[in-house]
């Protein structure tokens, strides 16, 4: 672990449908000292984050019932507190619509998975202002 | 990764990996989360299903498990949740109700217009006649508006408990002795009656929820409150049932699920509503549908 | 007390024929189409009315109520009228077709092989999703096929969720050599490593 020790104090939200990614991301980020909670879909994603404060949420695109963009879109037209949650948004394609779509979305971010543990966590740090 | 020693209930081998496959699978069913500091709460229920189902080894009975035989994945939830029925459960929403629902929904309404309330399953009664008590205790608006408090359940047996409205002490734990004491006689040993003329003021019926048909009868309800039922339905069931209680309730009309319910994993046909008691769910108002 | 109450039980109005219910599926007023949809669940003459209707409605809860009405038919031709959605650009009518062909394992059955070796590697990867609810040794068949073949890391790490789950021991060989395949892949040495343990201990 190098310099993103200092992620103390961030709450994230993992929200993907595959376990393996949630285990993945969440074992990177407890490591480094965040709480980390998780949700399989865009609808769980929107009551954990009614319900608890987060400094960022990490999103997948691609998840039944109610997909990443449709959650971002949600998000977005909330009430202020949820509204300006930065959002790290995870697609599977490089292709300029995803990118388009993810910011048009309201994502601030967006990654192509796979990602490594080590890129997950600079782009965390990035997002959640913490020191590098 | 090193091998656990799981522990051994009537010999059956559990790992560690076994129970994270369990509480995975369960998580996405049905949305109960068993961090590790709660996995010994899981090892009992676990145990205790693989004794029920006979299961000779933890794959014999995940695969029982997937495959629901027996409606084991019922079973299985059932063991992780309370199913005692009493009045007053889950009091944070009918705070919720009076403090959040109720305003937002008369908003629009004059004196004397209905306000119609749906408990379903209302199983042996203590659901809608809590709903009852707690309007007339609690709501100071309860007499502006003409208030229709229903009460469904496909088991008539139930019904009809509900209907002669007796109930063990058990069940009135929750209550105030004040409040025992306005709307309950007592009738015998460990029994209580409630005020008939509560039960001449709801309305029992018949009703299954999966029943398209069925469900067609029920329209313009205010508030849904459909707790620990959903959980139980198989995917296309709960798809079903979700959209009759969204056409059963007026726009903008809200549901209430179970406190280890969500709709995340029935349908996506509602609106997420945080209140500061609850969590509840909203059917659009008209002008949302086209989003 | 304060409550009332009315004639709820009141039947509700004759429910009108499958052949005005198909018809009302186009019809210009919302609600219209969603009652028409909620009532061809499990009326098979109507699957390709259903079909035409889910290509052209905008509503979101219309879509759904047609969804569920084929789910609910769940034969052949529901499954056909679903299966093109899993191409969709749309994110959410993806999610929604993927939703709904979870929950016809037997009905897509026919359709599994083709769809785990589609040329579209988003389609792959949604297949393998649908493997899950497959009984362990098929599954188990079908993603080491996928997985033998894969260069994709996204399929291959869908491929390995569900083996992390229902796989059987059969699957090692293919795990191995996904996760060496893969090495410069953290993410997917990680999955697979998950996906042996969880697998092997599970003989126990």
């Amino acid at each position: 672990m190098t310099d993103v020790e200092k992620l103390l104090d961030a709450r994230i939200l993992i929200v993907d449908d595959s376990s393996l990614v949630r285990l993945y991301y969440r074992d990177a980020l407890q490591k480094a000292g965040c709480e980390v909670e998780q949700a399989i879909n865009g609808i769980e994603a929107m009551e954990k984050v009614l319900a608890q404060k987060f400094d960022l949420v990490i999103v997948d695109v691609n998840m039944p019932r109610m997909d990443g963009f449709s959650f971002l879109r949600a998000l977005r037209r909330g009430a202020p507190d949820v509204a300006t949650l930065p959002a790290l948004v995870i697609t599977t394609e490089a292709d300029a619509q995803d990118i388009d779509d993810a910011r048009a979305a309201g994502g601030n971010f967006y990654l192509i998975k796979p990602i490594s543990q080590p890129d997950l966590l600079r782009h965390v740090a990035v997002l959640t202002g913490a020191p590098t | 990764m090193t091998r656990a020693q799981g522990h051994r209930p009537g010999g059956i081998h559990v790992s560690q990996e076994d129970v994270r496959r369990l509480c995975e699978f369960v998580y996405r069913r049905t949305g109960m989360w068993f961090a590790d500091n709660k996995r010994y709460y899981v090892d009992r229920r676990l145990a205790e299903r693989i004794a029920a189902t006979g299961a000779d080894s933890f794959l014999a009975y995940f695969s029982l498990l997937r495959s629901d035989a027996n409606h084991e994945i019922q079973h299985l939830v059932n063991a992780f949740t309370v199913n005692e029925t009493y009045f007053y459960r889950e009091e944070h929403q009918l705070r919720c109700m009076t403090s959040d629902l109720l305003p937002s929904i008369v908003h629009g309404k004059k004196a004397g217009e209905p306000i119609r309330i749906w408990s379903i399953p209302c199983a042996t009664g203590e659901e809608p006649y809590s709903i009852a008590i707690w309007l007339m205790e609690n709501w100071s608006e309860v007499d502006r508006y003409n208030i229709e408090i229903v009460g469904s359940d496909i088991d008539t047996r139930a019904l009809e408990a509900a209907t002669i409205g007796i109930y063990g002490e058990r069940a009135l734990n929750r209550l105030p002795p004040s409040v025992i004491g306005r709307y309950f006689q007592p009738a015998g040993v460990d029994a209580y009656r409630i005020d008939p003329g509560l039960t001449n003021s709801i309305q029992f019926t018949r009703a299954n929820l999966v029943d398209v048909e069925d469900m067609r009868r029920y329209r313009d309800f205010d508030i849904a409150f459909c707790r620990n039922v959903l959980i139980y339905f198989d995917d296309t069931s709960r798809r079903s049932a979700a959209e009759s209680l969204y056409d059963c309730l007026c726009p903008g009309g809200y549901i209430c699920l179970g406190h280890s319910e969500t709709m995340s994993r029935i349908s996506p046909l509602f609106r997420v509503c945080r209140f500061s008691d609850a969590i509840v769910y909203q059917r659009p108002e008209h002008a949302d549908d086209g989003r | 007390m304060p409550f009332i109450k009315s004639k709820l039980t009141q039947e509700a109005a004759p429910q009108a024929s499958g052949a005005s219910q198909i018809a009302a599926l186009s019809s210009p007023d919302v609600d219209t189409r969603w009652r028409a949809a909620r009532a061809l669940g499990g009326n098979q003459e109507a699957v390709a009315a259903l079909a035409t209707a889910l290509a052209g409605e905008r509503v979101p809860r219309v879509r759904q109520a047609i969804i569920t009405a084929l789910v609910r038919t769940g034969d052949d031709a529901s499954v056909a009228a679903l299966l093109p959605y899993l191409r969709s650009q749309d994110a959410g009518q993806r999610s929604a077709a993927i939703e709904a062909l979870q929950e016809l394992p037997e009905g897509i059955l026919p359709f599994m092989t083709s769809l785990l070796s589609d040329s579209d590697s988003d389609v792959r990867l949604l297949a393998a999703e649908l493997v899950r609810n497959f009984p362990a040794v098929h599954a188990t068949r079908l993603l080491c096929g996928l997985l033998e073949q894969e260069q994709h890391a996204n399929v291959c790490a869908a491929a390995v969720d569900v083996l992390a789950e229902i796989g059987t021991p059969e699957a090692f060989p293919a795990l191995h050599a996904c996760a060496e395949r893969f090495a410069g892949t953290p993410f997917l040495s990680f999955a697979v490593s998950i996906a042996i343990a969880r697998i092997s201990d599970a003989k126990g």
